[in-house]
């Protein structure tokens, strides 16, 4: 058995930076996909929260930093950055740690960033910390959610990491030659 | 009156005072043999080999609003005989071999352009595939020849070859495709239907027909009530509609198809060039501009109009296949219902009603059939057979199963 | 053309794959006869007004949706998940009916 290098989705692409914005990947951590068997919805709350988190609600999260339940669709959230614990059994569990490219964008113009690739409303109104949602960047199935007034957290499918990257740092790098003139 | 180069010369001589409307503007009768719904390229060359085929001319083409005024109109003018399966080659080759004697056949115009059409493919699989096509076409007396990449370069050498998502492996040409001028089809046709004694009759929308015993009697229009002993109905996107005045229920779903037109150019994309993996089509029209399209904007509708995210969608595919485009400015967009079948191939059939017939399910392929579907429908409804090369072309293929589904993407309306 | 999702709410149409009539929810049984397949597969009211159709949030939360629209002036009516509806036999009274 050769030993494989283990190396993460943005592995030599990040982090990159223009304009006071900052695109980096966020140290990899265990992603489990819950989707919690039918009648098991609140048991499988139930677990959560013995996790200190719950289950979320359609385009929400629960927990922040090194912790987090995000919503993913219907019947369906991931849990970043925690083992799923009393889960087994009430939900669906599946490993997706390796299949998903994460990217943390933050400065004050990453709301500008996202407004030239995503198709939403993300004003602080619209889109408050903790918000998530599944949408499109540019031509990419996307999660997104914000971790912070100026902070975006960005999940694309694994294979798409370079473009992805590519698409954000044209915008990133687009908004800083503008802000220059 | 005949129309040539001398009458050209002469009547500038004269002021072009000279020149008398193309057809008549009657007023409806009260009964006619024979009323065709629908006043487009397909309803129009019905009446006209209804004529000059059987002899019929106590008829009447029914149009809702002005001749060529619907998809006719609306199209991207492409011409071509290159389908794969038995049912359709035959059909197609026929029409093609009809494109190749209109003018004459018409004293008209049409403007028949056979400057060749270059389908592209982007894999050995798809090389495959095409390799079969064109081995079909010439099986079919067609013509078709297998370029490889460099034979691509040598007609199309503006293309982007460097690209990489799909990257050009080589085209199927076929030399006796190519374009014409769409409503001057539908013109000639009406011309030619007129001056054999067939009445057009425009701004007559039909609201009913009428049925009695099983057998047709004739139908309600916006200018009265006009008996007929046979009718066909032959209104293209509008087809679920009218057949719902029989009672009929269509293997049929309405979609739009948009097109698009730049200004005008100095001469510089000689073929119809198709690039089925991007969804892009595109020709230069003898005005100049460069008409191109893709693919239907996939909901079903009867808007005359599409939305954006195909109009995007097109464009980007076409930047993407030749670059060079990327500075013309793009004049106009339209759309056109389509109507889509389960399997993407039309029908030409009777119905359960006696007397009553249709041709409909063109889907976005139906002017280059113009002339064959006219002279299969005009045979149908004179002789009550189906013609042999439109004979699969049935309304119960769907129910019994003998699909003609081209593409092979199953049953369902807009993935042909 | 903008599209509730009645979990994401309200996205562009670019968001959604569009499948067909609301029809295709209602699959008739596998011992069904040739007729009711033909029917379920093929043939279609194809309204030029009210209709009603399936749509799938492919670039959002993967959700089915029907959804309830005028294919003439392309408004939204109405959406639902395919997953709430009440029940087959309600949806297919409610589709015979002409618009
Ligand atoms: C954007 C676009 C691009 C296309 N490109 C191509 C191409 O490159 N090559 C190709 O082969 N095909 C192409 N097509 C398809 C082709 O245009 C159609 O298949 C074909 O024109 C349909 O037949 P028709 O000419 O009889 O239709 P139409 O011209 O639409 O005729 C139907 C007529 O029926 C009338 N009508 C409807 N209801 C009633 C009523 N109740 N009473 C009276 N009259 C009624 C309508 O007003 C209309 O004039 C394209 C279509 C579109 C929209
Ligand atoms: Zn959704």
């Amino acid at each position: 058995m050769p030993s494989l290098i283990e190396k993460s989705a943005c592995d030599g692409l990040l982090p990159v930076s223009a304009g006071g914005v900052t695109l980096s990947e966020p140290a990899p951590e265990r992603i489990t996909s819950v989707a919690p068997f039918a009648g098991k919805e609140a048991a499988a709350g139930k677990a959560l929260k013995a996790l200190g988190l719950g289950w979320p609600g359609p385009g929400t999260s629960i927990g922040g930093e090194g912790r987090l339940c995000l919503w993913t669709g219907r019947g369906q959230a991931f849990l970043i950055g925690a083992e799923p614990e009393g889960l087994a059994g009430i939900a669906a569990l599946t490993d997706q740690s390796d299949a998903w490219a994460r990217m943390r964008l933050e400065g004050g113009g990453a709301k500008a960033v996202l407004a030239r690739l995503v198709p939403l409303d993300l004003g602080a109104g619209a889109f408050p910390v903790g918000r998530a949602a599944r949408s499109g960047l540019g031509h990419m199935a996307m999660i997104l959610h914000r971790s912070g007034a100026q902070s975006f957290e960005i999940m694309v499918f694994r294979s798409m990491a370079a473009s992805a990257v590519h698409e954000l740092h044209q915008a990133m790098t687009a908004l800083a030659a503008r802000a220059a003139l | 009156m005949r129309y040539s180069g001398l009458r050209v010369f002469t009547e500038g001589l004269f002021g072009n005072k000279g020149w008398k409307p193309a057809w008549r503007d009657p007023e409806p009768k009260r009964e006619y043999d024979t009323i065709i719904i629908g006043g487009g390229g397909h309803g129009l060359s019905t009446a006209y080999y209804l004529a000059k085929n059987h002899g019929l001319t106590n008829i009447a083409v029914l149009e809702k609003g002005y001749l060529g005024g619907g998809n006719v109109g609306r199209n991207t003018t492409i011409v071509r005989a290159n389908y794969f399966l038995p049912g359709n080659q035959e059909f197609y080759s026929h029409s093609l071999k009809l494109w190749e004697g209109l003018e004459a056949e018409l004293n008209y115009n049409v403007m028949h352009s056979q400057r060749g059409l270059i389908n592209l493919f982007h894999s050995d699989g798809q090389r495959d595939a095409f390799a079969r096509r064109g081995n079909a076409m010439i099986n079919q007396g067609d013509d078709a020849e297998l370029l490889d990449r460099e034979g691509v370069r040598r007609h199309l050498p503006y293309l982007d070859f460097e690209q990489t998502r799909f990257p050009i492996y080589g085209g199927l040409l076929h030399r006796r495709g190519g374009t014409a001028r769409h409503d001057a089809v539908a013109w000639g046709y009406a011309r030619g239907a007129d001056q054999r004694g067939v009445d057009l009759i425009q701004n007559c929308e039909v609201t009913g027909i009428d049925i009695k015993d099983g057998r047709v009697t004739g139908v309600q229009t916006t200018r009265g009530a006009i008996k007929a002993k046979k009718v066909g109905i032959i209104v293209a996107g509008r087809s679920g509609q009218v057949a719902a005045m029989a009672g009929m229920r269509l293997p049929i779903e309405s979609h739009i198809l948009q097109a698009f037109v730049t200004e005008g150019l100095k001469p510089v994309i000689d073929h119809v060039v198709s690039f089925g993996m991007g969804h892009f089509y595109i020709s230069q029209s003898d005005k100049g501009g460069l008409v191109f399209g893709g693919d239907l904007d996939f909901y079903a509708s009867y808007a005359a109009r599409g939305n954006l995210p195909m109009v995007e969608h097109v464009m980007e595919a076409g930047m993407t296949l030749m670059p060079m485009i990327g500075k013309a400015k793009v004049l106009r967009s339209w759309g056109g219902i389509m109507d889509m079948t389960p399997d993407g191939s039309p029908i030409i059939d009777k119905t359960d009603v006696g007397g009553l017939y249709i041709d409909c399910g063109w889907n976005y392929g139906g002017f280059k059939a113009v002339p064959a579907s006219g002279w299969c429908m005009a045979h149908l409804m004179a002789t009550g057979e189906s013609h042999e090369v439109a004979r699969r072309y049935r309304l119960d293929r769907f129910a019994t199963g003998r699909l003609l589904d081209e593409e092979g993407t199953g049953s369902q309306h807009n993935l042909h | 053309m903008r599209i509730t999702c009645p979990l994401c709410g309200e996205r562009d149409r670019r968001e959604f794959y569009y499948y067909g009539d609301a029809v295709y929810a209602d699959r008739p049984a596998a011992d069904a006869a040739p007729e009711a397949w033909d029917d379920y597969l093929h043939l279609r009211d194809n309204p030029a007004g009210e209709t009603r159709d399936l749509w799938y949030h492919e670039m959002g939360c993967a959700a089915w949706i029907e959804v309830t629209r005028n294919t003439v002036t392309h408004e939204i009516l109405a959406t639902r998940l395919v997953a709430g509806r009440e029940g087959k036999k309600a949806a297919a009274k409610g589709r015979g009916k002409k618009a």
